[in-house]
């Protein structure tokens, strides 16, 4: 029973961090109809600028831990979501009349670029993230073991999470993201500027993506430019089982993919898990076409 | 309307062979201008390796350490009268460009092939080079498999993983006389020919037992599922046979998980990049089964060759295997020396029956399927200064 | 379209055809063996590009997981013939059908998936596949080592071993390959397939049985690319799930795209493109991953519709600018 609460809570951990990278892919979805290939990418290029911000500034600062992370988070997120809005600007924006297919070649284009890019500025080794940067009390709640850092990850995660919703749900520019998703034309009459939305979502997106990138460089310590595709993936398909193009179902599909992944390795095989999740995200694709949350939209009337 | 769009797609049909046939000829034609002048002179020698891709740094410290060897043996005039020529060729790290890369060595002509770092991609060019008939000697591809085909040209400086295995069940028998064994790999056919070498050498050892054998997947980061798994199972020592990536991370979690049992890595489990990631005060204590480092071989060629690449690069190589390649171009000069011949058949035989030569690893003697003779392998420790040592046992 | 005019001349594209067939002849006699054996990668490519372009291409399903059925293909093939010492000739036709028999049985519950849920799913697929044939199930796959093909491919007496026997097998192959599906393009099955595409309910209304089409499209394309398996496990005679990744499934389905949907000359350019690009970047060593990302952005927003786009689908997307042009809205 410990064994299973253990492994729960490892996998809510990596659950929470797959359905912050979900988010990005998922909002972008759902006011563009694009797959952006590119978006696990932005995540490692998160993790490498917090890695090199931490190094160069905050290595011998003396600052308490709390400061720097937060510094490091902060720094990362406003690069990445940089880099997210020129990756826009420069692959998709020149595309958005085309095909949604073109965009998707685009969009791998861009990501074969960022991982190269980071190869050549980072090089082809692993970087580790110090040992010292890395809050690790451990305690025990209930019986079940677990770190500090991994607290600290689901607690960032729900409030990154939790004020997105609101953004979304309570804000005049959310409510001007809400409306583009369901209609451009419309949004547009009503003088939303889909430019500037579109801007905004390739903000947001990458900025989570980034603290994601972060908190999984600080977690596991290990980070290389190849990173982006296996996470990627993973949250790619958080935000398929979910729903794709809808907000809380991301959440939601990382949570259960977390938890999913962690209890098939831990009771079954971790060499068969991948296919495993695979399987089932099949099985619940034939028995719900549109993911958990997703809605029945027709494609074409 | 049918007929309009039958006769405008048989229209682009045709413009698209032309435009394959002017693709063919562009090759062709740049083909002509890649032939390079006629040079009998030098000695050319292929050398495939992973000079980009995942692994180009073992590329890298290849092509540096071969490089090395060239200059010696051109400087003390060459062999036979005749300088060596490196062809280089760039098999990224994958099976495909594997066997391109082996396709234009035997088309360019050279005497012998210094190939390849991977056991999956050496194999593919290993065939090719068997039928063409070319010497060819791998430095870094450990995999059983691939010397029990009974090729003729294939050889290998590296040893099998078979005796890795063997030497760790010897470890296990007869110094950390433990019980309750646990083997983790990561299905790489290297990593999964090390545990399954393990495995079946440790079956014959007495009163021990394997309570876990798994793999995990190349590229995760998060192990503490199959930690937990393993942890129900007691075991007092884990074989790691994957790559460091992995190694680092997984230490530190089964640390972190509590357990204490003996973290044992394979050769390619333990570096100093390992040690970043576990971090010092886990990495300490780790032990390693391997070939003696760059840094740890006494012989006095060793010292030589290790001195110049500092001189060059700055620091030693940072994994065994280049030195194995620096070797095999060692092998191949000694065989052409003394055979006065460039025949690769000719050279082939003599490197299984009589070749007998003091190489920068150690003494180097082939069997008759082409593997190295004895076995050198070493158990490491990692100490409190993040210096991985002999361990003394 | 002036270039095109004197294409129509009967005589002038018999012998642009003639030389080109001409000029196939010659290339093994004229190539090392080096460009000869990159030409029948490049030829392997474009048969597999051929195959996606029939389910991406021609009935618009969103397959990145083609890598699978190649695989199926390729592991039949070494199986059986190691195994059972099927003749690989024998093999071919076997492991075309086993590679669209397990597409028509594991599309069947899912083919009315929406875009890009159906995208998700063969990425998963592929994903499966190659996870199995890596944990080697009943010790059929040889795991991470693959298996070796020991047989050799004679087709009624000819035995098919060096670079210029593969040379023309493959891209003989291609030329008969090529006119079928230019047939099938103009057949009552290629303009189901397209009507389809483009719209599937007015499609359905029309009479048009949309999931018997879809069903066929992912069954032939999956057969073929289990042919290609066949052809590329003769040619490497080692596989190994290395050969079979995302990656590959993702390069076939940027052929398709980047060539021109539904394009069948596009795709033996594009398959063109991303097989030579790499190899003339060569000298740019660790650049040239780079460039070739900034190419294929690049290519995609130079040539939205491809690099070689095919008539009906040009006619389209010719007529969408204009509806966007005159009511300046997105979709």
């Amino acid at each position: 029973m410990e064994i299973f609460a253990e492994q729960l809570m490892n996998g809510l951990t990596v659950g929470s961090v797959y359905a912050l990278v979900a988010l990005g892919y998922t909002m972008v979805y759902g006011i563009m109809r694009l797959i952006n290939f590119a978006h696990g990418d932005l995540f490692m290029l998160g993790a490498y600028v917090g890695f090199t911000v931490l190094m160069t500034f905050f290595a011998q600062s003396g600052l308490p831990l709390w400061v720097i992370l937060l510094c490091i988070a902060f720094a990362a997120m406003a690069a990445v979501a940089l880099a997210g809005v020129a990756v826009e600007r420069a692959a998709y924006r020149p595309l958005r009349r085309s095909h949604r297919l073109t965009a998707v070649v685009s969009a791998l284009g861009a990501s074969i670029v960022l991982q190269n890019g980071a190869m050549l500025i980072w090089g082809p080794r692993y970087q580790a993230y110090p040992a010292w940067a890395v809050p690790s009390t451990r305690f025990e709640v209930f019986g079940v073991s677990m770190t500090s850092m991994q607290l600290l990850i689901l607690a960032i995660a729900l409030v990154l999470m939790v004020a997105l919703y609101f953004f979304v749900q309570r804000t005049v520019l959310g409510m001007a993201i809400r409306a583009t998703a369901i209609d451009h034309d419309t949004a547009r009459l009503m003088g939303i500027d889909i430019d500037q939305v579109i801007r905004l979502v390739f903000i947001i997106g990458p900025a989570l993506g980034a603290a994601a990138g972060v908190m999984i460089g600080l977690y596991y310590r290990q980070i290389h430019f190849t990173m982006g595709w296996a996470y990627g993936l993973k949250a790619f398909t958080a935000a398929i089982m979910g729903g794709i193009g809808n907000i809380p179902g991301a959440m939601l599909g990382g949570f259960l993919l977390g938890i999913l992944e962690m209890l098939g390795a831990g009771y079954i095989s971790s060499a068969w898990k991948d296919a495993m999740v695979f399987v089932l995200l099949i099985l619940l694709l034939i028995l719900r076409p549109h993911g958990l949350l997703g809605e029945r939209v027709a494609e074409k009337v | 309307m049918y007929r309009r769009i039958l006769v405008s797609q048989q229209g682009s049909a045709l413009r698209a062979w032309t435009a394959v046939l002017a693709l063919m000829l562009g090759l062709t034609l740049g083909l002509a201008g890649a032939i390079p002048a006629s040079a009998q002179q030098p000695i050319r020698i292929g050398l495939q390796g992973p000079i980009t891709g995942p692994w180009a740094l073992e590329g890298e410290m290849a092509v540096n350490s071969v490089q090395i060897v060239v200059d010696q043996i051109n400087a003390r005039g060459g062999v036979l009268g005749r300088p060596i020529e490196i062809v280089l060729g760039d098999d990224q790290g994958s099976p495909r460009q594997s066997a391109l890369v082996a396709q234009r060595m035997i088309a360019e002509g050279v005497v012998a092939v210094i190939s390849s770092y991977g056991s999956s991609i050496t194999e593919p060019a290993s065939l090719l080079y068997e039928e063409a008939g070319i010497l060819n000697i791998a430095y870094g591809a450990t995999a059983e498999t691939l010397t029990e085909r009974g090729y003729q040209y294939f050889f290998r400086t590296c040893f099998r993983d078979d005796r890795q295995g063997a030497f760790f069940a010897e470890l296990v028998r007869s110094h950390l006389g433990s019980q309750r064994i646990a083997i983790v790999h990561d299905n790489t056919t290297f990593a999964r020919g090390l545990a399954e070498a393990a495995r079946s050498s440790l079956a014959g050892v007495p009163g021990v037992e394997i309570v876990f054998y798994d793999a995990i997947t190349p590229g995760e980061r998060d192990f503490t599922a199959t930690i937990s798994r393993m942890r129900t199972q007691n075991p007092d020592v884990v074989y790691f046979t994957a790559y460091y990536p992995e190694a680092g991370l997984f230490v530190r979690q089964m640390r972190d998980a509590g357990m204490d049992a003996v973290f044992v890595g394979g050769n390619a489990a333990v570096n100093a990049e390992f040690i970043d990631i576990a971090g010092l005060s886990v990495a300490t204590g780790v032990l390693v089964t391997q070939e003696p480092l760059p840094t740890d071989l006494d012989y006095p060629e060793a010292q030589a060759f290790l001195d110049e690449y500092i001189r060059r690069h700055g620091a030693p190589p940072t994994s065994p295997w280049p030195v194995y390649a620096a070797d095999a171009l060692n092998v191949i000069a000694a065989a052409i020396e003394a055979t006065g011949s460039t025949d690769s058949a000719v050279l082939a035989n003599y490197l299984r029956t009589s070749l007998n030569i003091n190489g920068i690893t150690g003494p180097i003697a082939f069997d008759a399927k082409g593997d190295r003779a004895g076995a050198i392998y070493k158990a490491y420790v990692v100490d409190a200064q993040g210096n991985i040592v002999d361990a003394g046992i | 379209m002036k270039a095109g005019s004197v294409f129509r001349s009967p005589l002038v594209r018999w012998l642009a055809l003639l030389a080109l067939a001409a000029g196939m002849i010659i290339f093994p006699r004229a190539a090392s063996r080096y460009w000869t054996d990159v030409a029948v990668f490049f030829g392997i490519y474009v048969i597999l590009g051929l195959s996606l372009n029939l389910i991406v291409g021609e009935v618009g399903l969103f397959n990145m997981g083609h890598a699978a059925f190649f695989a199926i293909g390729a592991y039949t093939t070494a199986i059986l013939s190691t195994q059972y010492g099927i003749p690989l000739a024998w093999l071919w036709p076997i492991s075309a059908a086993a590679a669209g028999l397990f597409a028509y049985v594991i599309t069947r519950p899912i083919i009315h998936l929406r875009g890009d849920y159906l995208l998700m799913v063969t990425i998963g697929l592929n994903e499966i596949i190659r996870i199995a044939l890596i944990n080697d199930p009943g010790g059929l796959t040889g795991g991470s080592n693959g298996l070796f093909v020991i047989d050799r491919l004679r087709i009624f007496g000819w035995t098919v071993s060096t670079p210029t026997d593969f040379f023309y097998l493959v891209w003989g192959f291609i030329a008969v390959l090529v006119v079928v599906l230019l047939r099938l393009q103009n057949s009552r099955i290629g303009r189901a397939w397209n009507y389809v595409r483009e719209d599937e309910i007015a499609a359905a209304s029309m009479g048009v049985d949309v999931r018997w089409a879809k069903t066929l499209a992912f069954t032939l394309g999956a057969a073929l690319a289990g042919g290609a398996g066949t052809l590329y496990a003769a040619k490497m005679r080692i596989i190994s799930p290395d050969s079979f990744t995302f990656w590959e499934s993702v390069i076939l389905f940027a052929i398709v795209i980047l060539g021109g949907m539904g394009s069948i000359p596009g795709v033996i350019v594009a398959a063109g493109a991303l097989m030579v690009l790499p190899e003339v970047l060569r000298d740019f060593m660790e650049y040239r991953m780079l460039f070739f990302g900034v190419a294929m952005v690049l290519m995609m927003i130079f040539r939205p519709q491809g690099l070689w786009p095919s008539r009906r689908w040009a006619q389209e997307l010719a007529q969408d600018a204009a509806e966007a042009k005159s009511a300046p809205a997105e979709r």
